[in-house]
């Protein structure tokens, strides 16, 4: 049987391997999105904090498999939540697409919507803003770390097998947080190289890029969406 | 003028980039390996496979083989006997699902048995595959069709 530490460290690179071999196809987008909505502001704080919010809800989930001490009796609890996540996502993407194309702005993208709560309301319109807050990317990962994807799920059956190797529930939630957190830790590498890839701050001519890059976040949210909805 | 097509090289540049991206996300981790067509038919019964002097035995249950449910993972060597326990490895072809294992236990002369779950993944390919793990022999892969 390995430590615990060796396992962690094995998670990390497994992360790291998975960051840039399958992350980059899935949360790519999602990254990219991110990156174009900043348009000309700094990008390296908001996509840490996308990336803290992401990493903490893999150890949120982490600690929810390992307590459980049982990956499907974790995936039926959460399935209904992860396939919203994934449609929240993809409304949350085709909203910022309209945003940046500047076909309506974004108060009047929130007038028009239902009302969601005034917290979501309120960071979602931050988000929306020009002058935006890194810290608002924090909420955001947080929600699309719940987006359903394989290698997280596998990474969870390892989380859920430390639960059941686990003396008691709370070494189970310890053990499966550390090793969900190691991954996540792992997975960030890749998705900030793609972030950095898609500053464009260099470009002097970049309007007919993010009109390009709005239509395509428009499409990849309601891919989202429709994933969302049918997966 | 030169500075000008350096521009337009550079946004196609962009644009090419973000066409990628966008492709990846509707076909994530697509690869010409990913093509393979599954070579056996789980959920009718077991499959059967030689690996030099050895025939290897699959069979997954409970039938229908489904994802994201508890799955007991049969292995039946005929020849000669092991010198280990084999083990499994559950992957996607051509696409890096994370290390996915289930371990396997002597449950009777030359039958082995492991807990494991499949997962789904989101690109809706159905296509997994089972890599059986033989000690000092080798290892043989079964393709096989889940359900979602």
């Amino acid at each position: 049987m390995l430590s615990t530490n060796s396992i962690y460290i094995i998670f990390f690179t497994t992360g790291v391997t998975i960051g840039f071999g399958h992350c980059i196809g899935m949360c790519g987008p999602i990254v990219v999105s991110l990156s174009l909505q900043l348009k000309d502001k700094p990008s390296t704080w908001p996509h840490l904090f996308y990336n803290i919010g992401r990493t903490l809800t893999y150890g949120f989930l982490g600690a929810v498999a390992g307590g459980m001490a049982s990956f499907t009796r974790f995936a039926e609890n959460f399935d209904g939540l992860q396939k919203g996540a994934m449609v929240a996502a993809g409304v949350i993407i085709i909203l910022m697409g309209i945003s940046m194309a500047g076909w309506l702005p974004s108060s009047v993208i929130f007038r028009a919507a239902p009302p969601v709560g005034a917290i979501v309301n309120k960071t979602f319109s931050q988000l929306m803003k020009k002058k935006k807050h890194a810290l608002m990317y924090l909420p955001l990962g947080m929600l699309l770390g719940l987006i359903p994807c394989g290698p997280v799920y596998t990474a969870l059956i390892a989380a859920a097998r430390t639960g059941m190797e686990a003396g008691s529930t709370a070494s189970g939630i310890l053990s499966g947080a550390g090793l969900m957190l190691s991954f996540g830790i792992g997975t960030i590498p890749a998705l900030f190289v793609v972030a950095k890839l898609t500053n464009l701050r260099w470009l002097k001519h970049r309007e007919i890029v993010y009109r390009i890059g709005a239509i395509l976040m428009i499409a990849v949210g309601i891919y989202f969406v429709w994933k969302g909805l049918t997966f | 003028m030169r500075e000008n097509c350096v521009k337009r090289t550079l946004c196609c540049a962009g644009i090419l980039f973000l066409g990628l991206l966008a492709f990846s996300t509707f076909f994530p981790g697509e690869s010409p390996a990913a093509e393979v067509q599954p070579d056996c038919d789980i959920q009718s019964g077991g499959c059967q496979k030689t690996l030099n002097d050895r025939t290897i035995e699959l069979e997954i249950l409970p039938r229908p083989v489904k994802a994201m449910s508890d799955l007991t993972f049969r292995v039946r060597i005929l020849g000669a006997p092991l010198t280990g326990a084999p083990s499994i490895d559950l992957g996607m072809p051509g696409m890096n699902m994370g290390r996915n294992h289930v371990k396997l236990e002597k449950n009777s002369m030359d039958v082995y048995e492991g807990r494991g779950v499949i997962v789904r993944c989101h690109s809706g390919k159905t296509v997994w595959q089972a890599t059986v793990n033989l000690p000092d022999a080798g290892k043989v892969i079964f393709t096989f069709d889940v359900v979602y």
